[in-house]
């Protein structure tokens, strides 16, 4: 039984971060028409922004995060003002722009931080707390941390979207661009936006995660992967969805990998998508497109 | 949904195709000599970048420092000439097509006369090809030897033999500890050293509960550990699991409470470690590699001149690098000097035969023999004795040194069986 609540424990830690960098990835989607390859390159930076200026100047942990978010913020402004804007009625363009981005990224990583030994990011809150009191379970303090952060980020965004007259220029942007540019509304000025958001998203994913994991140029890799299966099962375009699937895909390859074996998990992960693109193709939550 | 642009539907094709999306980027310079008219060029090819970084880099480290010394001192005498030693180094990133360009490039451009690997996954194209060259090469993981590798040595580390000197000597010192769970890499690192581990508790009379591989590409590692610990093991074993693995895992073990014995084949950066976890947690902490500011690194079998203050110069020179390898390269590249300057001679085939001559040598932890046709078909491993390290108030300390052999001629059959299990 214990061993049943530690896999949860651990599935739902997991969890957040990738709602976090799914529901940025739909963002861009939706409003950008981009398939940004780069995101996971926006979690990577995340990351080295935390171990240069927390693990290697001092900074504290939290100044740390919200340095992340903007700094890759800015990365992700700069890079639509300049490489995407362009691209806005090419999608092949912009999709092989993203995949450039990439590249770059690693490449620039690589340079400055060198791609060598591991990088050490000591937790700011060492150690973890027995859950319900029981000793073979525990939830580590550094994780519950990086849990909070993630779930009032997607609160606030939420509450952005629903809330706010921006938030709703986005949603609208990302159901109809062209009905909302009819509208009035400045599709390039809300691209920038979507793309600050949702860089920022990975980026504060990354930042949180960073004294949890491996940080290195190449990080990216398996969670680009992971938040496209995500979106994909969630249904594209849909924000809600994304955190349903991300909840949902989470906990199944926890399940899995603790159960059986983590490559197992991966490839059944694979096959989740595959049988929700056959039974469902819109997605758990997606709408249906008119042909 | 806009009919400009990507539609949701080739978005999905799209996103549902693309999972999966790496790059890759090498770096190799080569480390100049300086000014001399008589140049000998050793080759360094492994894995300068990447997650087995860890086993190279802090090796080619000690080994600039080695060269340094040996330049310093007037080189590399043989008959009336110095030569002034130049490292050139290739990143193969532990890619086995990247290895064999590399052993090209050492080879046939370079002109190097002896090459340095870590061995195992990058090794066997190259080893082929170093061999049709008449080329001398040393790895640390013997499992690269077979009768066809004639100039492949294994002259300072016999991965993953050694290991069993710690599970022997804690099965005598903890005999309370009855259950032991495996964990490793699924690659050709992990497999020869869970063979080595399930020989070596079967031999101690320790029941493996536990055994599984996890994915090289793991990056949250709770659920291997919360599997690992789900029958309450008194021992976890991590294997020859690489640096950053053991450093995650061991955090793991920490945060899930695991509070019984950890033993590994390689305990790398544990300061960084036992930051990120306790001095007490890591307290009696079992491995195979020592800090050679050690005083048993002091003791008269011990081969390697002045260990202390390769020790101190390294950490100076390269902070926070030291590893398992930090003392091997440099350790093989002396023994590959003093073997040149016996044979008065830098051709391969040539020191080769001064470095088996009588079949024994000088081993980093004492004389030993060239042995292995038992193992592998061939007698090119340097085998003798092997520190057995334990974690003490923070500090690396080496509580006995074991003969590798002795174990083997009580319980070698065991290791052939599970050798043969894992796929050996």
């Amino acid at each position: 039984m214990e061993t049943v609540i530690q896999t949860l424990v651990n599935a739902l830690m997991q969890s957040s971060f990738v709602a976090l960098m799914a529901v940025g990835l739909v963002l861009i989607f939706g409003v950008m028409r981009v398939i940004n390859f780069a995101h996971g390159e926006f979690y990577m930076a995340g990351a080295y922004v935390v171990f240069w200026l927390y693990a290697q100047n001092d900074l504290p942990f939290f100044a740390a995060v919200v340095a992340a978010v903007i700094v890759v913020g800015v990365i992700g402004l700069i890079l639509e003002q300049i490489l995407f804007k362009p691209m806005r009625e090419n999608p092949l363009g912009g999709l092989i722009m993203s995949i450039g981005v990439l590249f770059i990224l690693q490449v620039l990583a690589a340079v400055i931080f060198g791609v060598g030994l591991m990088k050490h990011i000591p937790p700011l809150y060492p150690g973890a707390t027995p859950v319900f009191g029981l000793d073979g379970v525990a939830v580590p303090w550094q994780r519950l941390v990086a849990f909070g952060i993630a779930v009032l980020l997607l609160i606030a965004f939420w509450l952005f979207l629903k809330r706010t007259r921006l938030g709703w220029a986005l949603r609208a942007c990302a159901q109809d661009r062209e009905a909302a540019a009819l509208q009035g509304m400045s599709i390039n000025k809300l691209a920038l936006l979507a793309m600050g958001l949702g860089a920022g998203m990975a980026g504060a994913a990354g930042a949180i995660m960073a004294p949890l994991v491996r940080v290195y140029p190449y990080i990216g890799g398996p969670v680009i992967v992971t938040a496209f299966i995500v979106i994909v099962v969630g249904g594209i375009g849909s924000l809600e969805g994304a955190v349903l699937a991300a909840v949902l895909y989470t906990f199944f390859h926890t399940f899995v990998a603790t159960y059986l074996d983590g490559s197992i998990a991966s490839i059944l992960g694979l096959l989740m998508m595959l049988l929700v693109l056959i039974v469902r193709p819109a997605g758990l939550l997606g709408k249906g497109e008119k042909v | 949904m806009g009919k400009k642009g990507l539609t949701r539907r080739q978005f999905t094709g799209t996103a549902a195709a693309a999972a999966g999306a790496v790059a890759a980027s090498s770096f190799g310079a080569p480390h100049i000599a300086r000014g001399a008219e008589k140049v000998v060029k050793v080759g360094f090819l492994g894995p300068l970048t990447g997650e087995v970084a860890g086993w190279f880099l802090p090796g080619l480290n000690g080994a600039e420092i080695w060269a340094e010394h040996v330049n310093a001192g007037g080189g590399i005498k043989i008959g009336d000439d110095n030569y002034m030693v130049e490292i050139v180094s290739y990143d193969n990133e532990y890619l086995a097509d990247k290895s064999l360009i590399g052993a090209k490039k050492l080879v046939l451009e370079d002109g190097v006369k002896m090459v340095q690997m870590l061995g195992g996954t990058d090794a066997p194209a190259a080893v082929q090809f170093f061999t049709k060259q008449n080329m001398l090469s040393s790895t640390l993981l013997p499992s690269d030897l077979t009768p066809d590798t004639l100039y492949h040595l294994a002259p300072a580390e016999v991965h993953p033999i050694y290991n069993v000197t710690g599970v022997e000597w804690l099965a005598e010192n903890r005999p309370e500890l009855k259950t032991a769970a495996i964990c490793a890499q699924d690659d050709e690192l992990g497999w020869p050293s869970v063979a080595t581990y399930l020989a070596a508790f079967e031999a101690a009379g320790i029941d493996v509960i536990y055994n599984k591989y996890f994915d090289p590409a793991t990056t949250d590692f709770a659920p291997v550990v919360t599997a690992m610990l789900a029958d309450n093991p008194d021992i976890v074993c991590l294997d020859t699991a690489y640096p950053d693995y053991v450093n995650l895992i061991s955090e793991q073990l920490f945060l899930q409470n695991f509070d019984g014995q950890i033993i590994s084949c390689t305990f790398d950066f544990y300061q960084n470690i036992i930051e990120k976890t306790s001095v007490e947690f890591v307290e009696g902490l079992i491995f195979q590699f020592p800090d050679f500011d050690d005083p048993a690194m002091r003791e008269a079998h011990i081969n390697f001149e002045n260990p202390d203050g390769f020790f101190s110069e390294y950490n100076e020179r390269f902070p926070d690098s030291w590893s398992a390898v930090s003392w091997e390269y440099s350790a093989i590249a002396e023994m590959w000097r003093l073997a040149a300057e016996k044979a008065g001679s830098i051709e391969p085939m040539d020191v080769l035969a001064a470095l088996k001559e009588g079949g024994r040598g000088p081993h980093v932890f004492g004389d030993a023999a060239w042995w292995g046709s038992e193992l592998w078909g061939i007698d090119n491993a340097l085998v003798g004795n092997w520190p057995v390290v334990q974690i003490q108030n923070g500090k690396a300390t080496i509580v006995e040194y074991r003969n590798i052999i002795d174990w083997w001629s009580r319980h070698g059959d065991l290791l052939k069986k599970h050798t043969e299990e894992q796929g050996g």
